[in-house]
């Protein structure tokens, strides 16, 4: 995943970001004990998202501590352990979903392109095969998930297809929280698929113009008619944000709807914020403000 | 449960107060109650939920018809619509099973795929998520039929979803630090105000 679900931070308590960061750093912290330390650079807001969902519907109260930052040993940083196996859980996503991603870079790009993957791939391979070890389940749901991505791209099949695996991903991969209780599960397996439908949109709407420049495949471009073009006119550039916003507010709407269902313990109202502010909040930056290409532009 | 009227075995024409009454006797018949510690428990439940379901279906048919129908487009009813040329698909879809709606479909040749058919296949992949052809499917049924209520309501329900209305971010919406007219005309009378200071004059009257 790409770090696109996070909160809208202008609209949470003060408490609950607290308690945000709190099951970030945690997370960290889970992450570096169990896969070393290096793994810790494989965390992500979604994964974040992910342990937070898992904390919520599996229920029980986890309980604040105060500990020393593992990265900075200045800082002291709140932590929120739980007893349960939400945090390993969301860890080995983490890994997994980072390898993978090591590894398509390795096939996809020119070997310069991808030699930062190439040598790191070697030092990730283990902790996913840990992972893969600890979690076959969830192993074999990210694995299916690739392949079925890399069928779909390579067909060139259009936006809803492509998606439909990332979707499905986090659809499995939810409706598993649920358990044994089967009222919450198909709620919780709607509100999975439109999350990771919402993320592929979103991630192929941030990388639209770059896949344009080197030709890459993406969704999008036959969407909207963009074939064999290589730049965009800022008139061009606009209409085809547009575009991709109305794919993704569609998909939002969805996924709210499904989010209103769940019964949430811990953490509702920040799941709701990010269901419901968080990314709309991401979608602005991304397709209006265009944040990401800022630094690019100041260089010229 | 394919057909809700069947169900409740009643038929299509049946008043509101007849409905209501063959829910009451098959509520009876069927009450858990009677069931408790039986073998046939579960099948007496399921009875149960499917007249239930029923009832619903129909009450919330008749109560969006009579509303003018803006939800009428996610329940394609049996009996909503009585030239349906596809019975058998929207009850297939009214029961939730959707892949088999959607071979039978799919079954259907080019030639005979009108603007109900567009429609029904535009629900089908509306409720599996696949929106970007939804909408597509749904613009098509509403442009071979214009006039049609039941295909414009999913038109407009999906395009104000895409809007930003239910969920994800609206480019319209203003939040603050935008110009509106307010800004427009507040500007205009701060330049006047610059404009006096220097002994000239932009908007005469004030």
């Amino acid at each position: 995943m790409f770090g696109y679900v996070r909160p809208y931070k202008p609209e949470l308590l003060v408490k609950e970001y607290g308690q945000y960061k709190a099951v970030y750093c945690q997370l960290c912290r889970v992450l570096g004990d169990e896969y070393g330390v290096l793994a810790r650079f494989a965390l992500s807001y979604d994964c974040a998202f992910y342990a937070m969902l898992a904390l919520s519907v599996t229920g029980g109260r986890v309980e604040e501590q105060k500990r020393r930052c593992v990265c900075n040993p200045l800082k002291a940083c709140t932590y929120l352990p739980s007893p349960g196996e939400a945090y390993k859980k969301a860890a080995a996503l983490c890994v997994l979903l980072t390898y993978h991603k090591l590894r398509d870079d390795c096939e996809d790009e020119s070997f310069f392109a991808s030699l930062g993957s190439r040598l790191l791939l070697p030092a990730v391979s283990p902790k996913a095969r840990r992972a893969a070890r600890q979690y076959p389940g969830m192993a074999s749901i990210v694995e299916k998930a690739m392949e079925g991505q890399r069928q779909a791209e390579e067909e060139g099949a259009g936006v809803d297809r492509c998606a439909e695996p990332t979707a499905n991903l986090l659809r499995e991969l939810f409706g598993e929280l649920a358990g044994c209780d089967n009222k919450q599960r198909p709620a919780l397996e709607s509100f999975g698929y439109f999350l990771g439908r919402w993320v592929y949109l979103m991630d192929a709407a941030d990388d639209l113009a770059e896949d344009m420049r080197s030709g890459s495949f993406n969704p999008f471009i036959k969407r909207l008619g963009l074939e064999g073009k290589k730049e965009l006119t800022q008139e061009e550039r606009r209409a085809a944000d547009k575009a991709c916003n109305e794919a993704l507010n569609a998909t939002a709407a969805r996924l709210v709807l499904a989010a209103n269902l769940i019964e949430m313990g811990q953490f509702g109202p920040i799941i709701e914020n990010v269901a419901q502010k968080g990314l709309a909040e991401v979608q602005r930056e991304i397709l209006f403000l265009h944040i990401r290409e800022k630094p690019k532009r100041e260089l010229k | 449960m394919s057909d809700p009227y069947k169900a409740l075995g009643v038929s299509r024409t049946a008043t509101d107060e007849e409905i209501k009454d063959a829910y009451r006797k098959l509520a009876k018949k069927y009450h858990p109650d009677q069931y408790a510690e039986s073998p046939l428990k579960e099948l007496a439940d399921e009875k149960m939920k499917e007249i239930n379901e029923a009832y619903d279906t129909i009450t919330a048919q008749r109560r969006s018809g009579s509303k003018g129908g803006y939800s009428a487009g996610y329940n394609p009813g049996a009996g909503a619509y009585g030239s349906s040329g596809f019975g058998d698909v929207r009850s297939l879809i009214m029961s939730g099973r959707f892949a088999d709606a959607e071979q039978i479909l799919n079954g259907v040749p080019a030639d005979r795929r009108n603007a109900e058919w567009y429609f029904l296949k535009g629900s089908v992949l509306y409720r599996r998520g696949w929106l970007e052809e939804a909408k597509d499917h749904f613009s098509r049924a509403c442009q071979m039929d214009p006039g049609n209520p039941e295909y414009s309501a999913a038109l407009n329900q999906a395009m104000n979803q895409r809007g930003g209305m239910y969920g994800g971010y609206n480019p319209g919406r203003s939040a603050g630090g935008e110009c509106n007219t307010c800004d427009m005309c507040s500007g205009l009378l701060m330049a006047d105000c610059c404009c006096e200071c220097m002994g000239g004059d932009l908007i005469p009257c004030c």
